[in-house]
């Protein structure tokens, strides 16, 4: 049975937009510093930033592709608050297959980042598992206040059936 | 004083950085969670990820590419800046594992501007190869 249906295929080309909140902020990332024991003093030391060339203490670099603090919602019943497509695709798994990430500029606690996804592509591959599965391909493209784009995400996820659909 | 950035010109193709180990506690996963307003049960609830035939939580799949560049930039210094980060998962990694982060200069080239520096990164747990990608850096002359 095809994964891909006409429906799914209608799906491809839908945007996401979630505008900025507010300032991505110096708690947010001296907390993510901490979270991954990062002790780059970028990333909490204004001076010692300034002394390397930066305006302020910067972000790691990966901290606006991996945040969903754009996102403004309760959590659902898995807890997560960031976007999905919800596509209608019943009985299969949902496993990440990698991210290729771009980067602009470094990002500063003052930017205030607003984020837009979208949906490129769906394609329907054989599994190693035998059967198909689906290949969704997004991207993100995060802008700052003036509009200028400080990151890409093209994020690739596999939709895989719990059941080999043979 | 700050630390020194590398000066692109003196590297050498095939040259390898210091590995690098990151540990995941379930304290550690939940930081991360937290740290990118990601709530997701798979990364804090046991019931929830054995419910789903996972032996523990999971560590979340794009926290590798953190961990890419943390090592990265650790090696590179201040005034290296991560261009492109390209990386693709091969295997899952639960609460109580360890990454083992390696790297090589993969490429170095000369830009009018800057110097740019091509990593093949790679995380290991143990002997499993858990992801695999490639770090672009741009490095001042």
């Amino acid at each position: 049975m095809a994964l891909l249906t006409d429906e799914l295929k209608r799906w491809i080309g839908r945007e996401a937009h979630y505008p900025a909140h507010e300032e991505l902020g110096r708690a947010s990332i001296r907390y993510f510093a901490l979270a991954l024991d990062d002790a780059n003093p970028l990333y909490v030391d204004d001076a010692y930033a300034r002394q390397a060339g930066y305006p302020s203490l910067i972000a790691p670099p990966t901290l606006v592709v991996e945040t969903c603090q754009y996102a403004h919602r309760r959590p659902d019943e898995t807890g997560y608050i960031g976007h999905e497509w919800h596509l209608p695709v019943q009985g299969c798994r949902l496993i990440r297959a990698g991210n290729d990430y771009e980067f602009f500029r470094p990002v500063l606690p003052d930017d205030r980042i607003s984020v837009t996804w979208t949906l490129e592509d769906i394609a329907e591959r054989p599994s190693s598992r035998g059967g198909t599965q689906l290949f969704v391909r997004s991207v993100a493209r995060y802008r700052d206040d003036k509009g200028d784009l400080v990151a890409i995400n093209r994020e690739t996820i596999v939709l895989q059936p719990l059941e080999p659909n043979a | 004083m700050i630390a020194s950035t590398r000066n692109a010109e003196t590297l050498q193709v095939g040259s390898t950085l210091p590995v690098m180990t990151q540990s995941f506690t379930i304290a550690d996963l939940v930081a991360y969670g937290a740290a990118t307003w990601d709530w997701h049960r798979m990364h804090y609830d046991q019931e929830f990820a054995r419910a789903r035939k996972f032996p523990n939580v999971m560590v979340d799949g794009q926290c590798y590419g953190a961990v890419m560049a943390k090592h990265a930039l650790a090696w590179a210094g201040p005034r290296a800046f991560v261009r492109r980060l390209k990386f693709r998962m091969l295997a899952m990694t639960f609460a109580g594992d360890s990454l083992q982060a390696e790297a090589e200069v993969a490429e170095v080239r000369d830009e009018p501007a800057h110097a740019v520096v091509v990593l093949a990164s790679r995380l290991k747990n143990g002997a499993k190869l858990t992801a695999e990608g490639t770090i672009e850096l741009r490095m001042p002359k």
